[in-house]
């Protein structure tokens, strides 16, 4: 016997129930109960007779750096790292979106040198644009973007190299990131990616 | 290993010169155990438990149950002092002393149900941590701020409870009525945080921001202000207000029901009509904040909002149609029965109306049932040329819906107007043009509804949500908004022609009564359960991965017998609530 019909059982039996009360008992409170019985156990039959759709997770995605071999294996799992562990899609979008809360990521690749993009990724605040657009002293735009090395998100750096090579594929660019500078688990970088040198807060203006 | 070879050399160094057999013995433990410290060495720590769970019933299953009847409890906890603190300014403002009664009779019932909601607070607390430590600890480091804040206001909100409802004799009359009044509000004031601070962890895990590193604070502050709280805020804060008359209703009329003399069949009946009244009060602007949440949720993430709408939850909504149309229908028939038995001589005048506007009723709630695909065997599919159905597919869109929706709203709008009117003659010299205006006004909106729900079939989606769907809940509103001040203006100087006769409802109002409350708490643990099951198989949507076996979302039949359960062991509870707290009264009472 199926779930969906043995449901369906005591659906009825709470159905039958509660008529029988309304029928046979006089108490007021206990009739009130058998009205309520009847009420619910139809909803549930109601609830059991449309199709059954259960959603079940789809399978985890697990990012084995040992699968990879090109970089257009990389572009592939950061493309699954930006629209879920990385959270990118939170708030960046690829292409205008009304529902866009930061800047929209088309062509991103193009724009910027992978150097500067890991450069937004890991150290957000390290090169802050000034707003121009009222009277008086320029205002620094607060990044809002997080540390996307550190708790919660917490990439580590072969999934941001990824992410990057996602970027620049996306872009329509070559990818410059190599699978020779992914860090096999458990030994140290060897090369670090070269970050772009500045001090504590680089600033350009946005007119 | 060098640690642990430094310990053993300390160690032999500290019992130099106690004696060989002891160093001896100490260098063959120290062999003996080397290969352990081998072993030691390569074990990593254990992992944190992540899951745990009960056999039979299933960790999930019980959690389910006890969120959503605290979360019932809470939400009668909360709509009771907003029905409570009305009733006591309608007495106070109008003199009339029953509606004073009537709060102080739901007051009372606030002390019990507080301790029976935070009982069952605890116990959800205590699940919680035991079965998903892993995601109490992320939610934890994000709210922590905010757990001190939900404390301090328990202790606020209690401390206003105490004094309101033992103050209630002592605080009668001139500035101290006043004070009382206030202290209501207080109360009200402290409970709608208590809702929305908790609220804020809920939509976290529907709708979460990514958030910077900064301190404790910004951190639950950023966290807090995610895109559906406020939508839910105000959703939940309606809704409890519909939750609070509609039990008062319920109440009301089993009391009714089992009433033993004329006047408490009076006193009931009366009851029954204030709580229907607010409940379809709250139930009017319901379906406008519930529009504001989807719209939130598509813009926030449109993948959300198409498992809602058109992914798997959405025969849920169909359900979900045929419980408001049943309230609806609940809400207007008790209305009508009103008219009928307690304004003699209205029966004749409005039975036409009452007739029409059930055909429109039921018409609408039709068209809103209709679902978009059918459940067709492949043969009956071919005939229909798809899944969706040449004339009922029509009717099974958002336009259909969003129409009928709204001229349910109409229709229950007049029902509550007509009764309001009913037995009344209007004296004022602008009477005739008011009331001309009134009308136009109910059919001008009717055809516009009607006219933006047609022409929706023929613009882009984008078109139609942005701009036709709004501008009928608008319309909707607009007429609300103009026709019941208007209406209060013009009963202001009314003639009552026939007075209210109270206690002379056939005991079907009762039944109806306790249906349309069935109706909200049944809506209630339906939409709490499309709300998680939007998550799909994420704790924190899109953050958090749900790993556990239960990370699936269960059909709507399983899932409707869970929230049958939970009705009805609501329902259970606040039976009990209501008989401990009217247990002494039943004492003092002369027995007749």
């Amino acid at each position: 016997m199926s779930e969906v019909v043995k449901l369906q059982l005591i659906g009825l039996t709470i159905v039958g129930s509660g008529v029988l009360i309304l029928l046979l008992i006089r108490a007021q409170f206990v009739r009130v109960i058998g009205f309520v019985a009847i009420v619910l156990g139809l909803f549930t039959l109601v609830a059991l007779s449309v199709p059954q759709m259960a959603s079940l997770p789809p399978v985890e995605e697990k990012f084995d750096i040992a699968t990879v071999k090109t970089p257009t294996d990389m572009a592939t799992i950061g493309q699954k790292i930006f629209f879920s562990k990385g959270q990118c899609a939170l708030c960046h979008t690829i292409g205008p979106s009304e529902s866009a809360r930061c800047p929209d990521l088309k062509g991103i690749g193009a724009k910027l040198s992978r150097e500067f993009l890991f450069e937004s990724l890991t150290q957000p605040q390290a090169y802050i644009y000034l707003d121009y657009r009222h009277e008086g002293q320029p205002k620094e735009y607060p990044a809002r973007m997080p540390y996307i090395n550190k708790n919660p998100i917490g990439l580590s750096k072969n999934e941001i190299l990824s992410v990057i090579a996602f970027l620049q594929q996306m872009s329509g660019e070559p990818i410059s990131v190599t699978v020779a500078e992914l860090e096999v688990p458990g030994q140290a970088s060897a090369a670090p990616v070269k970050v772009a040198q500045s001090g504590p807060v680089d600033v350009a203006q946005a007119h | 290993m060098q640690q642990q070879g430094g310990w053993i050399q300390r160690l032999l160094q500290a019992v130099k010169g106690q004696g060989g057999m002891l160093s001896g013995l100490l260098w063959a433990v120290g062999l003996l155990s080397l290969p352990a410290l081998a072993f030691g060495a390569d074990v990593a720590p254990a992992a944190a438990t992540e899951y745990r769970d009960i056999p039979y019933i299933g960790s999930r299953n019980l959690v389910w149950v006890v969120a959503q009847l605290h979360l019932l409890l809470a939400g009668f906890v909360l709509g009771v002092p907003i029905f409570a603190w009305l009733c006591e300014v309608v007495a106070w403002k109008t003199g009339e002393k029953r509606y004073d009664k009537l709060a102080k009779e739901f007051t009372k019932l606030l002390t019990s149900a507080y301790a029976t909601t935070a009982l069952f607070g605890g116990i959800l607390l205590f699940l919680l941590i035991s079965f998903y430590p892993k995601l109490m600890n992320y939610l934890t480091d994000i709210f922590f701020p905010s757990f001190i804040v939900y404390c301090l206001l328990f202790l606020v909100e209690t401390a206003t409870l105490y004094l309101y409802w033992y103050g209630w004799d002592a605080m009668q009359d001139g500035g101290k009525k006043k004070f009382h009044i206030f202290l209501g509000f207080m109360l009200n004031f402290f409970a709608f945080f208590i809702m929305i601070v908790p609220n804020s962890w809920a939509t976290f895990q529907a709708s979460p921001v990514v958030l910077a590193e900064g301190s404790d604070l910004a951190r639950a502050w950023a966290a807090t202000w995610n895109p559906t709280w406020w939508p839910v805020n105000i959703h939940r804060l309606i809704a409890n207000v519909v939750l609070g008359g509609y039990i008062c209703g319920a109440y009301a009329g089993i009391r009714y029901l089992s009433a033993r003399n004329a006047e408490e069949r009076d006193h009931y009946d009366w009851m029954g009509y204030v709580g229907n009244f607010i409940g379809v009060f709250g139930l009017l602007p319901l379906p406008f904040a519930g529009y504001w949440l989807m719209r939130e949720i598509y813009q926030y993430n449109q993948q959300m909002g198409i498992t809602l709408m058109g992914g798997f939850l959405s025969w849920l909504f169909i359900l979900q149609a045929m419980l408001i149309g049943v309230l609806f229908l609940g809400s207007n028939y008790y209305f009508w029965l009103g008219i009928t038995y307690r304004i003699p001589g209205s029966e004749l005048k409005y039975r036409k109306p009452m007739l029409s506007m059930l055909i429109i009723l039921l018409l609408c709630l039709g068209v809103w049932m209709t679902p978009h695909s059918l459940v067709a065997s492949l043969e009956e599919a071919r005939k229909m040329g798809g899944t969706h159905h040449p004339l009922l597919g029509v009717f099974g869109v958002m336009s259909a819906k969003m129409t009928v929706s709204n001229l349910m709203i109409l229709v229950t709008f007049m029902s509550f107007i007509m009764y309001w009117r009913a037995g009344k003659e209007e004296t004022a010299g602008w009477a005739k043009a008011a009331k001309a205006v009134m009308s136009s006004l109910l059919v001008l909106a009717g055809i516009a509804v009607v006219v933006l729900g047609v022409w929706g079939y023929f613009v882009p989606a984008i078109v139609r949500i942005n701009y036709f769907s709004t501008s009928q809940v608008l319309i909707v509103l607009f007429v609300m908004l103009t026709i019941t001040p208007l209406t209060a203006l013009l009963l202001k100087s009314a003639k009552t022609t026939t007075e209210m006769v109270w206690g002379k409802m056939p005991p079907r109002a009762g039944y109806a009564l306790v249906l349309n409350a069935i109706m909200v708490i049944l809506l209630m643990t339906l939409m709490g359960y499309a709300r998680s099951s939007s998550r799909v198989h994420w704790h924190v949507y899109g953050v958090l991965r749900d790993s556990s076996q239960y990370a699936f979302s269960p059909a709507l039949g399983y899932a409707a017998a869970i929230m049958a359960l939970n009705t009805f062991v609501f329902c259970m509870i606040v039976a009990f609530i209501f008989w401990v707290a009217t247990m002494s009264d039943k004492a003092k009472a002369p027995h007749s």
